[in-house]
């Protein structure tokens, strides 16, 4: 089949900041797919075509590219899968910077991001006799989140890194958890204390978009929501974090359901944080003007049945 | 819908709706009652989690909530799409998984005699009105179509993802939903492109500058591209649209004064109520010229 490639070209040296679109016109076989498309373009037409891209398999997550106007692993994806009018745009990806055309320079977003999480295990010493032994069940959970490519995908998807580049970000933090949820690794509390610093897991904002964008399935939103649970149980997190998460389970299980007047207070730090509260007060007198304030503390009502939700709570806290 | 069926759900208000949002439940309650749709509430249950709770002690809540609306025989309703969003997740997970629904039902609510047998449905209003009252039917009751009033959808995170659960195949519709629920009412769609993402709220307290970016960006968006206000499922979008709103003024040093509207409000409007009827007079962003708006359409 025929196809036009339209690919941004974009040479740093030149000055300009954004880069143009070129044609080019090739004859592909029916399964190629983009990647193949653009090693015919570089090997017969342009060699001065920069992309990268590695394994053709889908296996090194190199050759993430914008195809089409969607993110999509460029060896994973059939020509005629995104073709249009015979046509296909192919752009880079649009949060990490670009080193030439659709090569990206990945130091900053990605691989900065990963070393801070510190990816590897640290197991205790002295090292046993043979292997250290690593339960079924617990494998069975890492080997999903091993089968990451890095292919950054997630974090392309990522609302928070649109409005804060220095997020650490869902590929980042899938790693961090792979290796906190490995029994053999020694750090993890110091790792979920670090791992709840500002621009952490803290600021993910769980809207999902990381798992919907994840080729492999390893849906690194639930992942994060992981690391939280475990940070909660170390007490790792800001103040304002731990005030609020604190004070949600605290008005469950006390009343059945959430007071969120308390839930405003402790997440500014509690009723003695006379500053945090401070900050509060324009929105508070304009809710109290409209009549939006809802009851806090001792005046928020029990719900009928929050006895049961409170004997959940026992039963749950007996078990951890 | 038949013309003899009664319409009913067990009817799931969530914390919010009676809390941060008074507005809203109330607004919810009339207008089911006028579209003929009863509300069996159910007051004896507990918080859904919202993402806060550990799904260890959170799952078995809801399942102890399932349980009870399984006994109703109904189907159950929200008026919150992040209580939309827990339930269709942990519903999913009891229901997929019999051994850790059966671990539930004998740890937590064997000693209550409840056990959940994974029967129950869960749908939020939009939903409702979109596959179970139907659209058609809901134009046939508008009596005040909302003609020229221009609106920007907002559907947040939990009524669109996780997709394969919250828009399963055959569920495509759920896409564009709210444009099709504006257009029934005879306004008009002003689409933004942040429409299916966060709203900020969630990392409030984690990182309040990122969280007004979020909350300044969809709203200036709206404003911009001239919307009379934003329409959202979600109180908790709510909470961070309409409240943080003048925090996100300032952050983004721009005069929004976008409007946002509740699901249940815009419906009530078209179907006669008026704006106090609807509590307009009790968001933190003045609704006066949506109010007007309405007004000079109808004049």
């Amino acid at each position: 089949m025929e196809v036009t490639l339209k690919v941004n070209r974009y040479d740093p040296a030149s000055g300009n900041k954004k880069g143009e679109l070129q044609d080019y016109t090739l004859e592909v076989d029916d399964d190629a797919t983009v990647l193949d498309a653009m090693m015919q373009v570089r090997e017969d037409q342009d060699s001065t075509l920069a992309f990268r891209g590695s394994c053709r398999n889908g296996f090194c997550g190199d050759c993430t590219m914008r195809i089409g106007r969607k993110t999509l692993v460029a060896c994973c994806t059939q020509v005629s899968e995104v073709a249009k009018d015979g046509e296909v745009t192919v752009e880079p990806i649009r949060l990490i910077n670009v080193s030439k055309d659709v090569a990206l320079d990945m130091e900053e977003m990605v691989y900065k991001k990963y070393k801070a999480v510190e990816p590897w295990i640290e197991a205790a010493e002295p090292a046993p006799e043979r292997e250290h032994k690593v339960p079924n069940e617990v494998i069975q959970d890492l080997r999903k989140v091993m089968s990451c490519t890095m292919c950054w995908l997630c974090d392309e998807g990522c609302t928070t890194i649109v409005v804060d580049r220095k997020f650490v970000g869902p590929a980042a933090l899938t790693k961090a958890y792979r290796v906190v949820a490995d029994p053999r690794d020694t750090r993890t509390e110091e790792r979920l204390h670090k791992l709840s610093e500002k621009e952490g897991m803290w600021d993910c904002c769980h809207c999902y978009e990381a798992s919907e964008h994840c080729p492999k399935g390893i849906d690194p939103t639930e992942r994060i929501f992981a690391l939280r649970n475990k940070a909660i149980k170390v007490g790792a997190g800001t103040r304002g974090v731990v005030g609020h998460y604190k004070s949600f389970a605290a008005s469950v299980k006390a009343k059945g359901w959430l007071d969120e007047t308390r839930l405003a207070i402790d997440t500014e730090g509690g009723p003695l944080n006379i500053k945090g509260q401070l900050k509060q007060l324009p929105l508070a007198i304009k809710a109290f003007r409209r009549g939006k304030v809802p009851k806090p503390y001792f005046l928020h009502p029990k719900r009928p049945g929050a006895d049961k939700i409170k004997s959940i709570f026992r039963i749950w806290e007996s078990k951890k | 819908m038949g013309e003899q069926e009664i319409m009913a759900y067990a009817f799931y208000p969530g914390c919010v709706s009676k809390g941060g949002c008074p507005e809203l439940y109330p607004a919810a309650v009339k207008v089911a009652e006028t579209l003929g749709i009863e509300l069996a509430e159910l007051t004896d249950v507990g918080c859904s989690g919202a993402g806060c709770l550990s799904q260890e002690v959170s799952d078995p809540i809801n399942a102890r909530t399932l349980a009870k609306v399984e006994q109703m025989g109904m189907m159950m309703m929200t008026i919150c799409s992040t209580c939309q969003g827990t339930f269709t997740q942990a519903n999913h997970r009891l229901k997929s998984n019999p051994e850790y629904r059966e671990q539930i039902n004998r740890e937590y609510l064997a000693s209550e005699g409840l056990e959940y047998k994974g029967t129950v449905e869960v749908k939020h209003f939009l939903w409702v009105l979109d596959e179970e009252f139907g659209l058609e039917n809901l134009k046939e009751l508008v009596v005040r179509p909302l003609t020229g009033l221009r609106v920007a959808p907002f559907y947040g995170c939990y009524l669109r993802r996780p997709p394969e659960l919250m828009i399963p195949k055959g569920w495509e519709r759920r896409k564009t939903v709210l444009e099709s629920t504006i257009e029934t009412l005879g306004g008009e769609v002003t689409t933004i492109s942040g429409k299916g993402k966060c709203c900020g709220f969630p990392i409030l307290s984690a990182n309040e500058e990122s969280s007004l970016e979020m909350c300044g960006t969809h709203t200036l968006e709206a404003r911009e591209k001239g919307a009379d206000c934003m329409v959202t499922p979600c109180p908790l979008c709510h909470l961070e649209l309409d409240g943080k709103q003048a925090d996100a003024e300032k952050h983004k040093d721009a005069s929004i004064d976008m409007p946002i509207l509740h699901l249940p409000q815009l419906v009530g409007l078209a179907l006669g109520f008026s704006p106090k009827d609807m509590n307009l007079h009790r968001h933190i962003v003045s609704t006066d010229d949506v109010v007007k708006k309405l007004e000079s359409i109808r004049t």
